[in-house]
């Protein structure tokens, strides 16, 4: 044998195949963790769909305007569809953290570790914008109805602006819980929200001057268009 | 408590519930004190004041007044007199709760007949105390409805929701449901306290109309009193409109769930018992601004019509929206479109399709704009023509009826 074959070539060549062989049954259990997900993930895609078709979540949602957001979202799919979709690949995503660990490759391990610790982050800020869109659908139609009935012309922009601040601000919740810019998402919630408020107080003090002087002397000093109607 | 026991056992009842009404109770008390002197002289009597945290010294006028010279205004001497209790009520501050507290007295006292009249009344005269009572007493009735005269356009959630509704759905013609005075016996008392509602809409203005509809379906024997004109303190109309609405609205609404199997078995209607001498009186004129109203309605077409699509047919919708474009000259909301509109809440409301408070809230534009429609169209008409008026518009509300029916089946089907 050529000398420095053995010690260059072959006994590498032996260390790659014995580190090949013993990698190979974690390779091949990974592969297996991975079919059993994807049966585990369809199994409960189906479940997730059936048991929220029998607590009628459909009507819930479209009610609740979930369904409204999903289709401006250019989701046409029902909630309950979403939701058994998304049930099925969280069960997936953990199968595939179980296989990928299964690999025992250290810098895979590590980068595991840090998802796992990431991901109660993730789940409770979606938690977060879901509840935000619930409330601010809510709040939203609240203020719209009360500015309609005390016949405000400025019904529907008051509706909107309630709306869209109660989204904003659990958005600044979801994200400062991800850690994303934590200062910077709260100061630019601050600004926002602060230059709204300028901006609609100078529009109404410079644009609609004469406006606000005739409604505040209305309400302070003229009864003249006071119904009398006892509605009882 | 000590009160009760020191009274030990009455024969009847006059609850008036209160709240900062310092200015007008006294009249009202002292209406009473004569009515039970003049007309029940031997029946040991209560006045209860259920007081809802007055900060204007209401219970302590209640305690103050008294009749100094009875015999200028009686011919006969009272035999019994009459006890004053003047206890403030527990519980979510309004006008049932103030009720529950009185039918808790009546209930400890074992009393016979009992009536409740408003606080703020300007128009009670002592003869109100024998109409509400005396059914009971003598006629051996166990519900008294108020019937007044009321300014043409006063009582218009009364006259164009609660009356029609109430007298298509139960076959009883009550024509004010929810008048706020009312005579009752101390069995019916004890039923209504056996309820477990306190800790609804039943507790605030939905009282009125609990009340009614509770004596009906469960066969009470009802009737009702002509009591003349009835004039409020005229503070009223300042109170929030939409409260007001989702407040006895969505009670009529919750009672009909109650309710469904007693009225989809009532056909028609027919009148009840009426006591009283029925006379002509003199009412204040009241103040409507039609134009605000109409633009009020046009503003709720404009930003909630998509809400409203929630509880109404597309076709009813596209008629709302013609009629936002019409000028004041053609305003017209018909008696079947807003007969329509009402089932169609009523059954929105049922199945739960929108947030119920933010669906009743939404429903004071249209209310509105069909009161601006009435408005207009009874302008010129007397009371009379008023009252027929309101008449077409019961029979309309009678019309409609199968297609609740109906509908109210349908979804009960579909929940088997």
């Amino acid at each position: 044998m050529i000398p420095g074959v053995e010690r260059f070539i072959i006994e590498p060549a032996e260390r790659f195949l014995e580190k090949v062989a013993l990698f190979l049954p974690n390779l091949f259990s990974s592969l297996l963790i991975l079919a059993v997900g994807a049966c585990a993930a369809w199994l409960t895609k189906h479940i997730v769909l059936r048991i929220l078709r029998m607590m009628k979540l459909a009507e819930l949602s479209e009610r609740s305007g979930v369904e409204g957001l999903l289709l401006k979202g250019g989701i046409r799919e029902p909630f309950a569809a979403v939701a058994g979709r998304l049930a099925g690949w969280l069960v997936f995503s953990i199968f595939i953290l179980i296989s990928l660990s299964t690999l025992t490759v250290p810098a895979v391990e590590r980068l595991l570790e840090r998802m796992l610790l990431y991901l109660p982050n993730l789940f409770v800020a979606l938690a977060i914008v879901v509840i935000g869109v619930l409330l601010a659908n809510f709040f939203g139609r609240a203020a719209l109805i009360a500015s309609v009935n005390a016949g405000l012309a400025m019904a529907g922009l008051i509706g909107k602006t309630v709306k869209l601040a109660v989204f904003l601000f659990t958005l600044s919740v979801a994200l400062e819980q991800l850690g994303i810019g934590k200062e910077t998402v709260l100061l630019a919630f601050g600004i926002l929200f602060g230059g709204v408020v300028l901006a609609l107080a100078l529009a109404f003090g410079l644009g609609g001057r004469e406006a606000a002087q005739s409604y505040i002397e209305k309400k302070l000093f003229s009864e003249e268009e006071r119904d009398d109607i006892h509605h009882l | 408590m000590q009160q009760l026991e020191a009274i030990g056992r009455a024969e009847i009842l006059i609850g008036i519930p209160s709240y900062d009404n310092a200015h007008t109770i006294a009249h009202v008390v002292k209406a009473v004190q004569i009515g039970l002197a003049k007309y029940f002289p031997d029946k040991k009597s209560v006045i209860v004041n259920s007081d809802g945290g007055s900060k204007d010294g209401t219970m302590q006028v209640v305690r103050d007044t008294t009749i100094d010279d009875l015999q200028s205004i009686l011919l006969r001497h009272r035999v019994e007199p009459v006890l004053k209790i003047a206890t403030p009520y527990h519980g979510i501050p309004g006008k049932g709760s103030a009720f529950r507290t009185i039918f808790e007295i009546a209930k400890a006292l074992e009393v016979d007949a009992c009536a409740v009249v408003d606080s703020d009344l300007r128009s009670i005269t002592p003869e109100w105390v024998e109409l509400l009572i005396k059914p009971v007493v003598e006629g051996g009735f166990d519900y008294v409805a108020p019937l007044y005269h009321r300014h043409k356009y006063d009582g218009t959630i009364t006259n164009s929701i609660v009356y029609p509704l109430t007298r298509a759905l139960y076959g009883k013609r009550i024509r004010q449901p929810i008048g706020g005075d009312f005579g009752f016996s101390g069995r019916l008392a004890s039923f209504y306290l056996m309820q477990e509602v306190w800790e609804s809409d039943v507790a605030r203005y939905g009282i009125d109309i609990w009340m009614t509809t509770t004596a009906i379906a469960n066969g009470f024997r009802v009737c009702q009193s002509f009591l003349g004109a009835k004039i409020h303190d005229p503070k009223d109309p300042g109170a929030d409109l939409s409260a007001m609405l989702y407040q006895v609205v969505g009670s009529a609404f919750d009672l009909m769930e109650t309710y469904a199997p007693v009225w989809s078995r009532v056909t028609g209607s027919e009148p009840v018992p009426t006591f009283g001498f029925q006379y002509t009186v003199g009412l204040e004129p009241v103040a409507v601004n039609v134009d605000r109203m109409i633009d009020k309605f046009r503003l709720g077409v404009k930003e909630l019509a998509g809400l409203w699509q929630e509880a109404l047919p597309s076709g009813v919708v596209e008629e709302l929206k013609e009629l936002e474009q019409k000028g004041r000259e053609e305003f017209s909301f018909s008696d079947g479109l807003w007969s329509e509109i009402v089932c169609r809440f009523a059954l929105a409301v049922r199945e739960k399709r929108v947030y119920k408070e933010h669906l009743l809230r939404s429903m004071t534009p249209l209310y509105i704009g069909r009161t601006a429609s009435f408005v207009l169209e009874t302008e010129e008409s007397g009371a009379a023509e008023v009252e027929e008026r309101i008449e077409q518009l019961c029979r309309t509300f009678e019309e409609m009826k199968p297609l609740l029916i109906g509908q109210w089946e349908h979804k009960e089907g579909r929940e088997e």
